[in-house]
């Protein structure tokens, strides 16, 4: 599904990503972790088409789509969700929602279908609908992000770091729903620092040094070389 | 939980710092450009007067005196981040005060001078005022209409300006050629040039300086280093008003002549550009500014008189376009590009604090007392009914879910938000009615859950505000070698390029470095990797331990807060749930939810 | 006595309906990409002018030629600023600096005012309206501030629905809340903005038009119009399309009252202190949530 090779990037001339290779296939969740600073952003963002890449290729549904702009890459399927549960804070939760349509033009009964199962995963956005979407706590937020990215249906999400500033109670709705939303087939990223959460859900994981990839595997043997042992089942 | 992760081993070392040489206060692009630009003046100054050529004394003067407006209106621009459109008035009320007090009541010039002044500081003063309420273009449309006026009422209070009809004075003795062979208006205008582009130089890298940036980049964090926002306007205002007043003043002798057309909106325009179009906060801006925006079309153009307008208009929307950070700033971009850039080392928590040292604290078992606290918004209680403290030397951890109420608590205990009810005491004082600078300077230091790393200042100057916010004399807590070695390594770096983990590590850095005794730290973990968060669990430990601070954490990560917190105290919907030591409140059933379970699929 | 007020109340509703629009047209513009467009004031000026040629050209029109004429001058004035928007925009997409547009828009104020200086000469244009002035409590009210007030409900009405009904519509009232977001939602956002830009260049370009016959067209006009607009934006609020054709009126009576009372050359003050007081007194404006305070 999605196929990076050899990818580098960075922010003007100070290199973040060296030599990145990595593949995610459809239906699974792979985690990226890693160090503060070892370009786990970055490479979503890369991917995402934020940044442009400086070398390297990304691949997805086997086509080139290395350095295409997310205006390209939204509606061919490719989603990315910025870190900060990021909402438009003056727009009503439920037109926050509809956002999420513009660029992948999905369709009226698509989207009808979508938003009925974003409201009963999370009931609190469906009694919210109509409240500005400040007035949301960050759980809530980060709910709202996700379900405008699901209105999308992309085919890959990139994921930043769903757990930042969120109460870690918050998390398992937020982890089963990412899990429920692979099974449907699509590839899920995510870059997590609470790998443990992350772990119980992922299917592969792979540990970022400084800008490289140093390792990358089934999430039994990641547990195994990070020592970190999910979280309990 | 253990780890295998390797750290990595590029990180900043304590060196040994015997071979530093004593900081230079300006960079070495600053320098060059102050040395040219004051050649520049003086040659400019010179050469005009040395062939006798009396036009041109008097456009290299008026230019000059333009530059010096610019400069000051730059300083408000850019270091105090507020915008003024009407900087032509302060100019033009001084050179009007001149005119009137020499001109109509047969003063000498330096009594204008007072005069000249004193009105520009009226001017400034009357900026300032909304400009402690409002900020960026809303004050830029005041100070717009101001300078639409101010023409008007010239005009308006013809008895007391003459009128339409302006008033002339000759000066004749200051326009007469000294022993030296420049004329003392020459020398007066080439001497305040040349001050006015050192202080524009010097100016950001005094203790001012960097107050007024982190006052005009970010209010809270300003506050919270004892520093007062409106206060630091002000002082701008004053300040600029001051440098623009005297160069108001040599205008009625540069040109002979005030009148109300010569102040209308467009040369408070002209300085604005002058200054953004030259290059925001770079020495030879306003030089470069007015020399393509006054001298070419007025002077090198002079014969196309009426295309004056649309010469001057379409230089500036030109620059703009192919240069965004103005001429001189896209020149200093260009030859910066050039020079490799620097990544950020990791920090190494165990070196901030080197050394055990006897802490000359405020005496008393506890630190912060609440008790019976409420804050109300709207119709949503973020605080209700709190009663905790918080013991000397302890390290506390805040917890609860998203909107239980924890940086709401955070905001009212270090004075950003008042309560509707209850008494917080710090040391012993009570501090709801306090203002947030009065809180910091008690020694209550915090940071913030999206960190206060300001990209208007340069990256050691994010981490030196704190040093300047140092609440006694002592020598500081942190070790002077790590001190050292950051300032090294971020002395080197731009700010833009500190990864958002790091910037995270910084504000407690300088917050350490402020001496505050009492440190609120928002999330502080959060963006950390797990071996990092063990590293940060030391620095807290060594914090309390070594230098006996009082530590208030608010985390999500319940691992962490049980690894580093003496006691606990767990919200829900604004009221504590729950508070003591980590076992037992872990124990309790109403806490139980927050922890994390992951179903198995 | 009272007729006296009711002409200042009328005239102060239309001229102030003006300002309305002008309002209208700096939020579109606002709400988009953050850009306060000085040079509004120009293109509002503009569309008088075409007001004035359409006369020099046509001669006195038709009522149907001339409603032919609105959407025609509309556009025009539009294109005019989609040009203006894509070169205000283009730096912004490679620089950090993020604040050229203030000194672009104002250029680009000076610029137009240049070239009107050059063809126009100092003076300003009178464009007589097509229509007989209407009676009104038994006075005769021209015509224009009527249909001023007539086109600021309209282009109103037009824009709650645009922006709160259509996607396309949503999707700007959106980006500045947050630019990136928008961008990684797929949002085109180059395009928006400059769709943006066009919309206030049909309002402001339609408003030049019709008020033509009650303004002033001259080089040096627009600031006033700039000024006073963004009075009635502030005491609106930022943003809030219902703000502005609320306050757009209450400016303009006072503006009204200024004149009439104390005398023309205090007009400029009048504004001064009234946008003074209301940033002091309620910087977030009547209907405005983001506050112009940063403290």
């Amino acid at each position: 599904m999605l196929e990076v090779s050899g990818l580098c990037a960075g922010y003007g001339r100070l290199p973040v990503l060296r030599d990145v290779s990595f593949s995610a296939a459809e239906g699974e969740i792979l985690l990226i972790a890693g160090e503060n600073g070892a370009g786990k952003t970055t490479l979503l963002q890369t991917i995402g088409g934020l940044i442009k890449p400086t070398a390297g290729s990304i691949r997805f549904e086997g086509r080139d789509v290395t350095g295409a702009t997310p205006e390209d890459l939204v509606p061919r399927g490719l989603r990315l969700v910025l870190d900060g549960h990021r909402v438009f804070p003056e727009l009503s939760v439920f037109d926050n929602i509809r956002l999420g349509a513009v660029a992948s033009k999905t369709g009226k009964v698509a989207f009808d279908t979508a938003v009925d199962q974003i409201f009963e995963v999370f009931p609190i956005l469906k009694q919210k609908a109509n409240d500005k979407a400040r007035s949301l706590s960050g759980g809530q937020q980060q709910m709202l992000t996700l379900s405008q990215a699901f209105v999308s249906q992309p085919k890959v999400l990139l994921c930043d770091e769903p757990s930042l500033g969120l109460a870690m109670a918050l998390m398992p709705p937020i982890m089963n729903f990412l899990r429920s939303w692979a099974k449907s087939g699509t590839a899920v990223v995510i870059v997590e620092q609470h790998v443990q959460l992350a772990l119980a859900v992922a299917a592969r994981g792979l540990l970022m040094q400084r800008g490289s990839v140093v390792f990358d595997g089934t999430a039994d043997e990641f547990a195994a070389e990070t020592g970190i042992i999910a979280a309990p089942h | 939980m253990t780890s295998k992760i390797s750290t990595g081993e590029h990180m900043i070392a304590a060196r040994p710092s015997t071979a530093r040489t004593g900081p230079s206060i300006l960079d070495r692009s600053a320098k060059i450009q102050v040395v040219i630009g004051i050649a520049i003046l003086v040659v400019a100054t010179v050469v005009p007067s040395a062939l006798g050529l009396s036009y041109w004394i008097g456009v290299i003067n008026l230019a000059t005196i333009y530059i010096v407006a610019s400069v000051f209106m730059g300083l408000l621009l850019v270091d105090a981040g507020q915008v003024s459109f009407g900087h032509g008035a302060v100019f033009g009320a001084a050179a009007y005060a001149v005119g009137v007090a020499c001109g109509m009541h047969g003063f000498s010039f330096p009594v204008g001078i007072l005069f000249g002044v004193a009105a520009a500081l009226v001017i400034g003063i009357l900026f300032a005022l909304p400009a402690l309420r409002v900020q960026w273009f809303y004050l830029g449309f005041v100070t717009l209409s101001a300078a639409m006026v101010f023409p008007q009422m010239l005009f308006a209070f013809d008895s007391l300006t003459n009128g339409l009809n302006g008033i002339s004075i000759p000066f004749t003795a200051l326009n007469t050629p000294t022993a030296i062979g420049l004329s003392i208006l020459s020398i007066l205008s080439l001497v305040l040039g040349s001050l006015a582009i050192l202080t524009s130089a010097i100016f950001p890298k005094t203790k001012l300086g960097r107050r007024m940036r982190v006052a005009a980049a970010s209010p809270e964090a300003a506050q919270s280093l004892g520093i007062s926002p409106g206060r630091m306007r002000f002082t701008a205002f004053m300040i600029a008003s001051f440098g623009t007043g005297l160069a108001g003043v040599l205008y009625p002798p540069t040109v002979g002549f005030v009148s109300p057309n010569a102040f209308h909106l467009d040369i408070s325009i002209l300085f604005f550009f002058a200054v953004i179009v030259g290059g925001k906060g770079q020495p030879l801006g306003t030089i470069a500014g007015i020399t393509l925006l006054y001298m070419l079309p007025n002077v090198f153009l002079a014969q196309l008189v009426e295309y004056r307008p649309l010469v001057y208009g379409l230089v500036a929307f030109l620059v703009m376009l192919l240069m965004p950070s103005g001429i001189i700033g896209g020149i200093v971009r260009w030859l910066t590009l050039r020079q490799k850039p620097q990544a950020m080392p990791a920090l190494q928590f165990s070196q901030i604090v080197d050394a055990t040292q006897s802490a000359k604290h405020p005496v008393g078992d506890i630190a912060i007392e609440i008790e019976g606290l409420r804050k109300v918004f709207g119709n949503v209680v973020a605080i209700n009914n709190v009663s905790m403290n918080v013991r000397r030397g302890e390290i506390h951890g805040l917890v609860g879910a998203n909107g239980s109420g924890k940086t709401s608590l955070l905001n009212v205990l270090n004075g950003f938000t008042n309560s509707d009810a209850g008494s917080v005491k710090v040391n012993g004082k009570e501090i709801t009615s306090l203002k947030a600078r009065d809180v910091a300077h008690l020694g209550v230091g915090r940071t913030f859950q999206t960190p206060r790393i300001l990209e208007q200042l340069g990256a050691w100057d994010n981490v030196q505000i704190g040093l300047d916010a140092k609440l006694s004399p002592n020598p500081t807590r942190v070790s002077p070698a790590f001190v050292d070695s950051l300032r090294d390594t971020l002395g080197r770096l731009r700010t833009e390029s500190i990864p958002h983990g790091q910037r995270r590590l910084l504000e407690v850095i300088r917050v350490i470095l402020t001496d505050a005794d009492i440190l609120l730290l928002d999330e502080p973990a959060a963006g950390l990797s797990p071996e990092e968060r063990v590293a940060f669990a030391g620095l807290l430990r060594d914090l309390r331990d070594k230098l006996g601070l009082t530590i208030v954490f608010v985390e999500h990560d319940l691992d962490l807060v049980a690894r580093v917190a003496d006691r606990v105290t767990v919200l829900e919907s604004g009221a504590v749930i729950a508070s003591g030591d980590v076992a037992s409140v872990w124990e309790n059933p109403r806490v139980k939810p927050l922890f994390v379970t992951v179903r198995h699929a | 006595m009272w007729q006296e007020y009711a002409i200042i109340l009328i005239r102060g509703i239309g001229l102030g309906s003006v300002y309305a629009l002008i309002a209208m047209s700096f939020n579109i513009v606002k709400v988009s990409s953050g850009i306060l467009n000085f040079a509004q004031g120009n293109m509002f000026v503009l569309g008088g002018m075409l007001a004035y040629a359409a006369v020099a050209l046509f001669g006195q029109p038709s009522f149907i030629v001339w409603l032919l004429l609105i959407p025609v001058a509309a556009i025009i004035i539009a294109v005019v600023l989609l040009i203006q928007g894509y070169l205000t925009l283009l730096p912004l997409s490679y620089s950090d600096d993020q604040q050229s547009w203030l000194i672009t828009t104002m250029a680009v104020s000076i610029i137009i005012g240049a070239v009107l200086l050059l063809v126009q000469g100092p003076n300003a244009l009178m464009v007589r309206s097509i229509f007989p002035n209407v009676p009104l409590f038994g006075m005769r009210v021209p015509a224009p501030f009527l249909l001023a007030i007539g086109l600021a409900v309209f282009w109103y009405v037009v824009l709650q629905w645009f922006l709160s009904k259509t996607l396309t519509g949503l999707a700007i009232s959106a980006l500045w809340q947050d630019p990136v977001a928008g961008r990684a939602a797929g949002l085109k956002v180059r395009r928006l903005q400059l769709l943006a830009f066009g919309l206030s260049g049909l309002i402001i370009g339609s408003t030049g038009f019709v008020a033509a016959p009650i303004i002033t067209i001259a080089s040096d006009s627009a600031v006033a119009y700039v000024l006073n607009g963004f009075v009635a934006l502030v005491i609106g609020g930022v943003a809030s399309n219902t703000g502005a054709l609320i306050a757009g009126p209450l400016v303009g009576v006072a503006a009204m009252l200024a004149t009439f009372k104390i005398g023309g050359e205090f007009q400029g003050l009048v504004s001064m202190l009234i946008l003074v007081g209301i940033l002091l007194i309620r910087p977030e404006g009547i209907f405005g949530s983001t506050a112009a305070r940063r403290v």
